[in-house]
């Protein structure tokens, strides 16, 4: 597969890519069967002793014995062929002379082991099969080399001892032709064979350098993105804070307006009894508006109070603390803080056998009295009503918490915005009760929920996840 | 691997040593195989001492063998071929040496079974080696070949070379001489390639009791 690009820049970068993979590649290869050789050498050497021990174990003159030169030329002349290669292996892997001399060696140890088995012609094959292995290299020059030293053999033999070679004592000149001629066919094959495997393996090399580009561009826009989502994350940041700061802006407004007014009273009175102090201290106590200045400071202060804790409860993000707490007697303790009044009734209705959930008794107990409290104001001044608070689940299921009123309901357009922070239809208060009462069941992993329907009144549904009943357990 | 100036040369140095030790080792390998072991004269008629006696109307080869030389399996494979080749007209005897104070066993081994195998070759032990000494042959695989009316013709090896088989001069000799002239016309000597057949002067006195 050849690029196809147009433009000659990527061209450029893949092609060298390609080349530079190609040679990894070959010089992994060569490494491997410098690796193969250097145990095929150890293998042929052992192989050569047991030959040699096999075939002629001893010279013999008479009853006397001794080893035979074939014993001590498989030893020292084999080890001389198997350990120089084995050097260049372990010491110069890869290198050209390397496989050189692996190749130079391989060819004289075909000759060795042809002279140790007596000039068999079935060692002969040793020749091509060592050609066959060294075809491994995927180089030609070693073939070369290692025709050179097997033609070089045939000549010098074909001259010196004919018959150790070619089975004849009396040899045409040309006769080592012939036999090149077989190994130079051989050498034909196993160079096809690999000019192929180079093709191929230039045609990995491409696909790996095409794999290794797109990888690399899939990685750039992957940084690119994730650089993106940085700056999108350091805008959402900026904005959130800038909407932090417009909600402390509208918090601060809505507290401050919600102060002024008590404070403006508690300053009035202050003012009146300052006066009146400073002109007649004694006939004071005989004032009957002081006392009712000072129960006006106290009921602004309170008020003023309230909003605070409201704020800090809203502000505090405190994890729950979870323990046992028993349902039945939160809701009473809630229904004791809830100011009564006139004409309404609050029930508690939480079965008496309901197991005990996990829950922050503290949390739980401010969110009971929010709700109850905000229903008990839903009802229109001079009219009866009801405000009941229901439970059921445990055991492995889910918990429901109910608050459920009979008043005039919630209008469907502020039914979505009553748990917003700062949002509220009364005159006095922060609109920060429900969002805490929220955040609280947040923090308990449940959801709140209400339905609400003109002149028919209110339902707060409280969800909580069945683990609430299994940590109690 | 990127290899110091220094140590390249060194190997080169070291690969030039290897190929002239290599070298060396190759052409003492040769000259081991190509060193014959010694010959004596042979005597030019049949000896009269020599058992079994001539044949009657054909040549008569002699190969005086040992019975564990590593080489004269090569010898035999050569008889076996002349063998082929003369078609009957040989009579063929190889002598094994079986040395004083050994046994049958160590004289009819695998080599006795080779020589035992070969059509129209008769297998026979050489006692003590007193044919062998009747016949001057001293070196294992050594082949006399005596004409019908017991002149001798050949004396020599079967082999060019220490173990090695194949087309060599005393095969080819001893073919030509039956081919050409029925084993009757002319003469020829060649090395012989194979084992002593008997110790060495000094080891002998070592051995007599």
């Amino acid at each position: 597969m050849k690029p196809t690009e147009d433009a000659s820049g990527p061209t450029v970068v893949l092609k060298e890519r390609a080349v530079l993979l190609f040679h990894e590649h070959l010089t992994t290869v060569r490494r491997r069967t410098d690796r193969l050789f250097a145990g095929l050498m150890l293998a042929q050497w052992a192989f050569g002793i047991l030959v040699a021990l096999f075939v002629a174990p001893y010279g013999w003159e008479g009853k006397d014995r001794a080893l035979h030169a074939h014993v001590y030329a498989a030893l020292f002349l084999g080890a001389a062929l198997t350990v120089f290669p084995i050097a260049l292996a372990r010491w110069r892997p890869g290198a050209v002379s390397t496989r050189h001399g692996v190749a130079l060696a391989q060819m004289l140890w075909s000759s060795l082991l042809i002279h140790l088995t007596g000039g068999r012609i079935e060692t002969h094959f040793h020749i091509f099969v060592s050609l066959a292995f060294l075809s491994l290299y995927r180089d030609p020059w070693v073939l070369l080399t290692a025709t050179v030293a097997t033609v070089a053999d045939h000549i010098i033999r074909g001259l010196l001892w004919p018959e150790s070679v070619y089975g004849l004592p009396n040899v045409e000149w040309w006769r080592f032709l012939e036999h090149a001629l077989w190994v130079g066919f051989l050498n034909l094959v196993l160079l096809h064979a690999g000019r192929v495997m180079r093709r191929e393996m230039r045609e990995v090399a491409v696909r790996r350098a095409e794999l290794e580009l797109a990888r690399e561009r899939e990685e750039d826009k992957s940084a690119e993105l994730d650089r993106a989502l940085r700056e999108l994350s350091g805008f959402q940041e900026h904005l959130i804070r800038v909407e932090k700061l417009a909600a402390v802006g509208q918090l601060a407004a809505s507290v401050g307006h919600e102060l002024r007014n008590p404070l403006a009273a508690v300053r009035n009175a202050h003012a009146y009894l300052s006066r009146r102090l400073s002109r007649d201290a004694i006939g004071a106590a005989d004032d009957p508006r002081v006392p009712q200045f000072l129960g006006v400071m106290e009921r602004e202060l309170g008020a003023c109070a309230k909003i605070i804790s409201d704020l800090l409860d809203f502000a505090r993000e405190r994890p729950p603390a979870l323990q046992p707490c028993p349902l039945r007697p939160l809701v009473d303790e809630a229904i004791g803080v809830v100011p009564s009044r006139d004409g309404v009734r609050i029930l508690n209705e939480v079965p008496e056998s309901l197991p005990v959930p996990s829950l922050d008794k503290e949390q739980f107990r401010q969110v009971l009295v929010n709700l109850v409290q905000n229903a008990v104001e839903a009802m229109p001044q001079g009219r009866t009503g009801q405000v009941s608070v229901l439970a059921e689940g445990g055991d492995t299921g889910p918990w429901a918490i109910r608050v459920v009123d009979d008043g005039t309901g919630i209008p469907p357009d502020v039914l979505p915005k009553i748990f917003e922070p700062l949002f509220t239809t009364k005159t006095r208060g922060t609109g920060l009760g429900l969002a805490i009462v929220a955040n609280m069941v947040q923090r308990h992993g449940g959801t709140i929920s209400v339905r609400s329907e003109a002149g028919r009144g209110s339902e707060f549904h409280i969800h909580l996840p069945a683990t609430a009943a299994a940590q109690a357990a | 691997m990127k290899v110091p100036a220094l140590s390249r040369g060194a190997w080169l140095l070291g690969g030039l040593l290897w190929l002239v030790a290599t070298a060396a080792g190759f052409a003492l390998l040769a000259r081991h195989a190509l060193t014959p072991g010694p010959t004596l004269e042979a005597p030019s008629s049949w000896p009269a001492s020599a058992h079994p006696p001539l044949a009657k109307g054909r040549p008569t080869l002699v190969m005086l063998a040992h019975p564990r030389c590593p080489c004269t399996r090569a010898s035999l494979g050569e008889l076996s071929v002349l063998m082929e080749h003369a078609r009957g007209q040989l009579d063929a005897r190889v002598l094994f040496l079986q040395p004083e104070g050994t046994s049958s066993d160590w004289t009819q081994g695998p080599l006795w079974r080779a020589a035992a195998a070969i059509p129209g070759v008769t297998v026979l032990v050489d006692t003590g080696g007193e044919q062998a000494r009747g016949f001057g042959v001293a070196t294992s695989g050594h082949s006399l070949l005596y004409d019908a009316a017991g002149r001798l013709r050949f004396s020599g090896g079967l082999t060019g070379a220490r173990g090695h088989r194949g087309d060599n001069p005393g095969r080819d000799a001893v073919e030509a001489l039956l081919r050409e002239a029925g084993g009757v016309g002319g003469s020829s000597e060649h090395a012989v390639y194979g084992c002593a057949l008997e110790e060495p002067p000094e080891a002998r006195a070592t051995n007599t009791p």
